[in-house]
């Protein structure tokens, strides 16, 4: 940590003693942290570790209970995020917030426009753009419209966005999270020009590999405390997930096949088309037989959503015939395929997987509501659906006060092993997993990830969806791209990288 | 949070709705030049002998009734996000019908008075059923359908008892069905209620308080115990996941609607069999739209209705007193407006920071494994 910069410059950024407590519980204790002038510094941690709040804190969005913030060597006591904005602390936020409908340069300017004597300048705007676009290697068109930017451009914008308001510190919040490998390569060019020109970037992620790419220093958090660091250039990504949860953890790796040659699902010719007369699913063929996991890799939007749905029977079909076992199963209800035991953890879990605002024994009914336990004859049998999910909560591992807590109140990765418990032991012989994994934490990932290879062993057939390439190499047998509502290669993941997949991804290869 | 916790939770909302109604109606008072405690001396003034204050009782109970089917067939609606504003038009076609098909034949009582509900029902369901079909196959509002419904229904209402089913003479002051036959007739409770020792009021208390009950305690098990119920619920807390679970949405907006309106179809029954028994011009109106405040009051919840219903008939009672008194009766109305939107806000408000404790609360849950002791701390909390 010691650095001949440190003791000429104050850092850019230092956190002493930070403690944020909520009622009853306590967020953040007694966080320290020095990000040096000029340096990547990435904040890793799980899901729920603290990441978040400590960020809130630094970006002036709620004040610390303890604690001191200083910037650039000056206690800062921010009452807002534009008191942050004012010492130069920037925020680049997981989900863009841009205006699809405006220019690049109008959403830069957005909220703090250019005015000389009352009238908007955007000819000073424009200027000051395209400095920073040349300065940093960005890359920018100001006319271009944002609706017609891919997720890369668009991040840069809001890099951009942040820059134009001056900030010398940056914070991104899981920037790569929406990215492919080679976006992901792009991104961090960028940082490496940030840094060139003397800024300050703060890294949060806990995709561990790319922290030891590029950042400087790694700062790990572990239940609401910074536990050290690490120089990535010595720490392996191992080291550093077990210093994140504090214990040893599992890979996804499965390379003892346990393939069999019964079909469970036949998926043949299958289309789907969108009110608008787009076609998003086009003439998609496969099978998944028993004990096998059936990958099926593609940037978002290419039509994923819309295939697991139609296996779901929540979309209609333009064409094809899906088969389940021997059984024709195109005109299946939803209802039918779940009975017939077809299992789903949908990509999105609020809008499709749970009930917000209800208990979590309710939301264990949810979609067994025809099967036991939830049903004794007409009824809901309540006594037994609690019983379940607290057997649910306990060999799943959710962490929750108790069956009668809201769904709302937990975690993503916690929600996440509530659903995955469900669908499991409602004993489905097909599993559907879209983004089994999204938004959850190492340890809750490495549940979740051990929990469908043992189903796999045991003969579950599993079609997988991810945005993880690592999780879709590791655990899958057969692996698919879909590109443009189309099946466009078949790969083995035995032998392929990342990086090859992401090239198809893009549909560079084909 | 434990169960007497919320429980308390959920009934201070309302209490300090109706604290802070009963303030801004004070106010109202005071400003049309009145004195309120006159008012609130009328509202909780009985009587002095026992006959008069069960006779008030049996007011309130009279008017809370068909308030309470209201709120019910409203509130199944509510219940998965749909909004049935043609109550009103279901029960005035649903019991026209009735007193029609009531007097058309003569059966054994309980036969005919099965028929009478049955007949009301089947109507009232009818009618709201359109709305739902017109939702799931060309996607109209249920909103502006059953508004357009109720026209159509209370204008077909005033057809039928014009024109064929009129019972009264030509020339006659009232236009009416012709009266029900004795066995279409349900006995009042006075008798009941004298063989428990207490005293008659004047007027009958309808015999229809006992199917009311009934079907209130038929309602509370079907929402909340039953398969049915829980898909009605998921359908209205997120429609996409209840789709997902394997739920029909669309044939749960028809089986919902429909429920709806068989409830509604029951609204006007209490009166009909137990007071007027006939359908007329001047049979009480405006129940169904009385019916989407008392849901509101009673959040979906048939207890909470069936309370409700009974503070409305309670505020009802007092709009001739008060008139004695010289304060105009509209100032009832008022107090059950300004009752209703205390309770819809505080509502609103308890729910707001129930969530936000829930996700405080759980945004500091532990989520990864904890040492042993110091993350089972925050947990219990």
């Amino acid at each position: 940590m010691t650095s001949s910069s440190e003791a000429v410059a104050p850092p850019a950024v230092e956190l002493q003693g930070i403690t944020k407590r909520f009622p009853g519980v306590v967020a953040n204790s007694d966080i320290n942290l020095v990000v040096r002038r000029g340096e990547v510094h990435a904040i890793v941690g799980e899901n729920g570790a603290g990441k978040s709040t400590l960020m809130k804190t630094l970006y002036g969005m709620h004040r610390p209970d303890e604690g001191s913030v200083h910037v650039a060597g000056t206690e800062q006591h921010f009452k807002s995020p534009a008191d942050a904005i004012a010492a130069g602390i920037g925020m680049v936020h997981q989900h863009f917030m841009l205006a699809d409908n405006l220019t690049v340069l109008e959403n830069i300017v957005l909220g703090s426009e250019p005015k000389s004597r009352g009238a908007l300048d955007f000819g000073a705007a424009r200027r000051k753009i395209l400095e920073i676009s040349a300065a940093y290697g960005l890359d920018l068109e100001p006319d271009t419209l944002v609706e017609d930017l891919g997720v890369g451009d668009r991040q840069r914008v809001e890099i951009a966005k942040v820059l134009y308001r001056g900030a010398t510190t940056l914070i991104l919040d899981e920037p790569t999270a929406v990215l492919v490998p080679q976006e992901v390569d792009e991104l961090f060019g960028n940082l490496a020009e940030l840094k060139g020109e003397g800024l300050t970037v703060i890294f949060i992620s806990h995709k561990l590999d790319e922290v030891r790419k590029v950042a400087d220093t790694i700062t790990v958090i572990r239940r609401g405390t910074t536990v050290g660091t690490a120089d990535p250039k010595t720490v392996t990504a191992r080291q550093l997930a077990e210093m994140m949860v504090g214990t040893e953890l599992p890979t996804p790796e499965t390379r003892e096949s346990t393939v069999t040659e019964d079909v469970v699902l036949g998926v043949e010719d299958l289309s789907v088309l969108l009110p608008t007369g787009r076609t998003v699913v086009d003439g998609v063929s496969f099978r998944v037989h028993r004990g096998e996991v059936v990958g099926i890799a593609g940037v978002e939007g290419n039509g994923q959503s819309e295939l697991v749905e139609a296996i779901m029977g929540l979309q209609p079909l333009a064409g094809g015939r899906l088969t389940f076992g021997a059984e024709d199963m195109t005109s299946w209800t939803t209802r039918e395929r779940r009975d017939g035991g077809v299992g789903f953890i949908p990509e999105d879990r609020h809008r499709q997987a749970l009930l917000l605002d209800a208990a979590l024994w309710e939301n264990r009914i949810l979609g067994n509501q025809t099967r036991p336990p939830a049903r004794k004859g007409i009824f809901i049998d309540r006594g037994a659906s609690r019983n379940s999910c607290k057997k649910i909560m306990k060999e799943y591992d959710v962490r929750a006060p108790g069956c009668d807590t809201l769904a709302v109140a937990l975690s993503g990765g916690n929600q996440q092993k509530l659903i995955v418990g469900r669908e499991m032991s409602g004993e489905p012989k097909l599993l559907i997993a879209a983004h089994p994994t999204r938004g959850v934490d190492v340890g809750a990932q490495a549940v979740i990830w051990e929990l469908l290879k043992t189903a796999r062993h045991d003969g579950l057939a599993i079609i997988l969806i991810s945005a993880d390439l690592d999780e879709l190499i590791g655990l899958s047998d057969t692996l698919y791209v879909m590109f443009r509502g189309k099946l466009v290669a078949q790969l083995d993941p035995g032998d392929v990288t990342p990086e090859q997949l992401g090239t198809h991804m893009t549909g560079a290869a084909a | 949070m434990n169960v007497v916790r919320r429980v308390g939770l959920a009934l201070l909302a309302p209490a300090i709705a109706l604290v802070v109604a009963a303030i801004i109606s004070a106010f109202v008072i005071l400003a049309i030049g009145e004195d309120p405690l006159v008012a609130l001396r009328e509202l909780v003034n009985f009587g002095d002998n026992s006959a008069s204050q069960m006779q008030a009782v049996a007011v309130i109970l009279n008017r809370a009734i068909p308030l309470f089917l209201a709120g019910l067939a409203v509130s199944i609606g509510f219940r998965m996000g749909l909004f049935n504003i043609g109550v009103e038009g279901q029960y005035r076609l649903a019991t026209i019908m009735a007193a029609w098909v009531g007097t058309a034949v003569v059966l054994p009582r309980p036969v005919q008075l099965l028929l009478i509900i049955v007949v009301a029902m089947a109507v009232g369901a009818i009618w709201a059923g359109i709305a739902g079909i017109l939702k799931v196959t060309r996607g109209v509002s249920e909103v502006i359908s059953t508004i357009m419904l109720n026209f159509i229904a209370i204008g077909l209402a005033s057809y039928l008892l014009t024109g064929p089913f009129r019972g009264t003479p030509e020339g006659s002051l009232t236009v009416a069905t012709e009266d029900l036959p004795e066995s279409g007739r349900l006995p009042g409770l006075n008798g009941v209620m004298a063989s428990l020792g207490l005293a008659e009021p004047r007027s009958e208390l309808y015999g229809f308080l006992i199917p009311a009950i009934v079907v209130g305690v038929l309602v509370a098990i079907l929402v909340k115990r039953t398969r049915f119920g829980f898909d009605l619920k998921a359908s209205g807390l997120n429609p996409t996941a209840a789709t997902a679970s394997g739920v029909n949405a669309r044939a749960m907006v028809v089986k919902a609607m429909l429920l709806s309106g068989a409830l509604a179809g029951l609204i006007g029954l209490p009166d009909l069999v137990g007071d007027t028994y006939h359908y007329g011009t001047e049979f009480t109106s405006g129940l169904g739209f009385l019916g989407i405040a008392v849901a509101l009051l009673g959040r979906n919840n048939p207890l909470g209705i069936a309370f409700g219903a009974l503070l409305f008939g309670f505020l009802d009672r007092a709009a001739l007193s008060l008139q004695f008194a010289g304060i105009p009766s509209q100032v009832v109305t008022i107090i059950q407006g300004t009752i209703v939107l205390a309770v819809v806000i505080a509502n609103e408000v308890a729910r707001r920071i129930a969530i936000r404790q829930a996700e405080r609360t759980g945004a500091n849950l532990p989520t990864a494994r904890p040492a042993a002791g110091e993350q089972q701390a925050t947990v219990v909390q």
